[in-house]
């Protein structure tokens, strides 16, 4: 009879929520940002759950490996049901769902969202450090570093103009990854020297007065149409760059800033003129 | 100010014709930095590549046409159908035409129609225009009088208005929820030649057909019997004015966005100015819509930037008044 006691007391020891020193095993993220870094640095076995945008391919850099796991769309109810000893959410998630989940006594872990280089590594470290997947985060990082640090040394003299172009006139100003990846490529951003600060919508005239030499675009929803989107093929664009087309990064590479922004430095690095 | 003033066709139509050139002149002035006009357009015109030149050419150039334009064309079409319905309420705006225009063009935009061809989007302006005003007209029957026309064209407003929002919720682009309000109060902001040149052949050919209908619409004014014994057919009149009116509504609102009120309030205005002849209101009336649509663009483009006030509001907040004087009005002869 002790013997049994003592048994079912050991085994409620060990299914007993983790917390503190042991690494978690049930980790839930309801942010696509959070849900990328958690794809990369957790083991498959970590993890409960990703949100629903991170398996779909326009938004997530990690759609293929999300598709493996269960996916969430940050309902309250779903998140009870996977039992999470660590959530994860961005800045913008939704605050009433992280406020209840804490009064229901889980953890939860909120990221801001990085506007450069450095905010991505300490957004790496961090997240490595919960999992304690340390020597995975410190791998990634050095590779990123490394891959960035071999285009800075490939910068131009002469830095060409560029501007990034989003539907409904809007741009990347100064604080955001676009305009990181811009400086680092080895392009001018306008839009940061005309003094727009953040995601903003630029006139059209003060952009033609520019006269960018290259424009960028991300776009969202590819194949959709919309007056919004129509913007982006206004005739005067083509003809302020001398017939040079606008180039399309893809937006999952900065949608949420993480080590994939290597891939977009190096795609603005390739397409510097000759 | 209640006697006819003195003023031949000629010299109204000169003197309107005096501010509307002062008008478009103002509005390439107008914009985001202050450009050296005539050197732009000099540049433009010698294909010089210049950036004043672009911006002139590709901004404030097709901006300017497509207000002068849409503006005549509303104008024209409130003018012609308060002529052919003899109810001074009919208006592209009122009775449906520019919703269903507007609601044409969103279903060929929104669903990759237009990305196919260009000529989809008149297309489903001119088709909406043309059901909303047909549609409109047999609800009231031929003889309506002012009240039953305006509630048939509520009820089609309403429901145009309802199946756009319908639509553009349905529609696969994220940003599509946010333009509902572009298409009810109308911009004719960011647009460009291409688009100036996609309205054009409607809005042309919409005008050519009611060149002839003057002397019709006078003879209409002494009732429709009297009309028929003159030997003009009524349905054919009609026919070809709903027609006009879908053609040149239709392109120009699946551009712009459902403009209201000029159409209403321009023949007003201008109707004791010219005797109350329908012939002689009708080229009238098409300079002073664009008159109208113009010095409301301009307006709009006072308001310090960023605002991003849609010109259908000013022309709400103008004309909304204009028509609650005007049920006041009518009220006074009907009690």
């Amino acid at each position: 009879m002790s013997k049994q006691l003592t048994t079912a007391l050991l085994l409620l020891i060990c299914t007993f929520p983790i917390q503190g020193g042991e690494q978690p095993n049930r980790v839930v993220s309801i942010n696509l940002c959070t849900d990328q870094l958690l794809l990369m640095l957790a083991d498959s076995s970590q993890i409960a759950s990703v949100s629903y945008l991170a398996a779909e391919s326009n938004s997530s850099f990690m759609a293929e490996q999300a598709q493996r796991h269960q996916v969430n769309h940050e309902k309250i109810e779903e998140l009870l049901n996977l039992k999470p000893n660590l959530i994860l959410a961005s800045e913008y998630s939704n605050r009433a769902l992280i406020q209840l989940m804490q009064k229901l006594g889980h953890r939860v872990e909120i990221f801001p969202l990085p506007a450069d280089i450095k905010g991505i590594q300490t957004n790496i470290t961090r997240m490595a450090q919960l999992l304690k997947q340390e020597e995975r985060g410190q791998q990634i990082i050095k590779q990123m570093n490394q891959r960035i640090d071999k285009i800075i040394k490939q910068q131009p003299a002469v830095r060409p103009k560029a501007l990034f172009y989003q539907p409904n006139h809007y741009t990347s100003g100064r604080n955001t990854l676009q305009d990181t990846a811009l400086r680092v490529a080895g392009w001018r951003n306008l839009a940061a020297e005309l003094g727009i600060e953040g995601y903003n919508p630029i006139d059209i005239e003060d952009l033609l007065m520019a006269d960018p030499e290259q424009l960028f675009t991300s776009p969202y929803a590819p194949g959709s149409h919309s007056l919004a989107e129509q913007q982006l093929s206004h005739p005067a664009l083509q003809r302020v760059t001398t017939g040079r087309k606008m180039i399309e990064i893809d937006y999952k590479y900065w949608i949420c800033g993480g080590p994939m922004i290597a891939d977009a430095i190096e795609q603005l690095h390739r397409s510097l003129p000759q | 100010m209640k006697q006819p003033l003195a003023l031949s066709q000629s010299q109204l139509i000169g003197t309107l014709s005096a501010i509307l050139a002062a008008l478009f002149l103002l509005s390439l002035f107008i914009g985001s930095n202050p450009i050296p006009l005539f050197q732009a357009a000099r540049d433009a015109l010698m294909d010089t590549p210049s950036l004043i030149a672009l911006i002139f050419s590709e901004v404030r150039l097709p901006r300017a046409l497509i207000a002068l334009f849409t503006g005549a064309t509303l104008g024209l079409c409130g003018a012609a159908m308060q002529g052919l319905l003899r109810n001074p309420l009919a208006s592209p705006g009122l009775i449906g035409s520019a919703s269903g225009a507007a609601l044409g063009a969103v279903c060929m935009l929104y669903f990759g129609m237009s990305a196919i061809t260009t000529m989809a989007l008149p297309a489903g302006g001119m088709i909406g225009a043309l059901a909303a005003t047909v549609l409109v007209y047999l609800l009231a029957g031929r003889d309506a009088g002012t009240l039953t026309l305006i509630l048939a064209g509520v009820a089609i407003n309403a429901l145009a208005l309802a199946l756009i929002s319908l639509l553009l919720n349905l529609a696969p682009s994220p940003y599509a929820v946010r333009e509902i309000v572009l298409w009810m109060m109308g911009s004719i902001a960011n647009h460009s030649m291409a688009d100036f040149q996609i309205m054009l052949p409607g809005v042309l050919l919409g005008w050519f057909l009611l060149i002839g209908t003057g002397r019709s619409l006078d003879a209409l004014t002494l009732g429709e019997e009297t009309t028929t014994t003159m030997g003009i057919s009524l349905p054919r009149l009609r026919w070809r004015i709903f027609i006009a009116i879908a053609l040149a509504v239709g392109s120009a609102i699946s551009i712009t966005g459902s403009i209201g009120f000029i159409g209403l309030v321009v023949p007003h205005l201008l109707r004791p100015l010219v005797d109350h002849q329908p012939s002689r209101l009708l080229l009238a009336s098409a300079i002073g819509g664009a008159i109208l649509l113009l010095a409301a663009d301009i307006c709009v483009r006072l308001f310090p930037a960023g605002t991003d006030i849609k010109v259908g509001v000013l022309t709400s907040l103008v004309g909304a008044p204009f028509f609650l004087y005007l049920i006041i009005k009518s009220r006074r002869f009907v009690l």
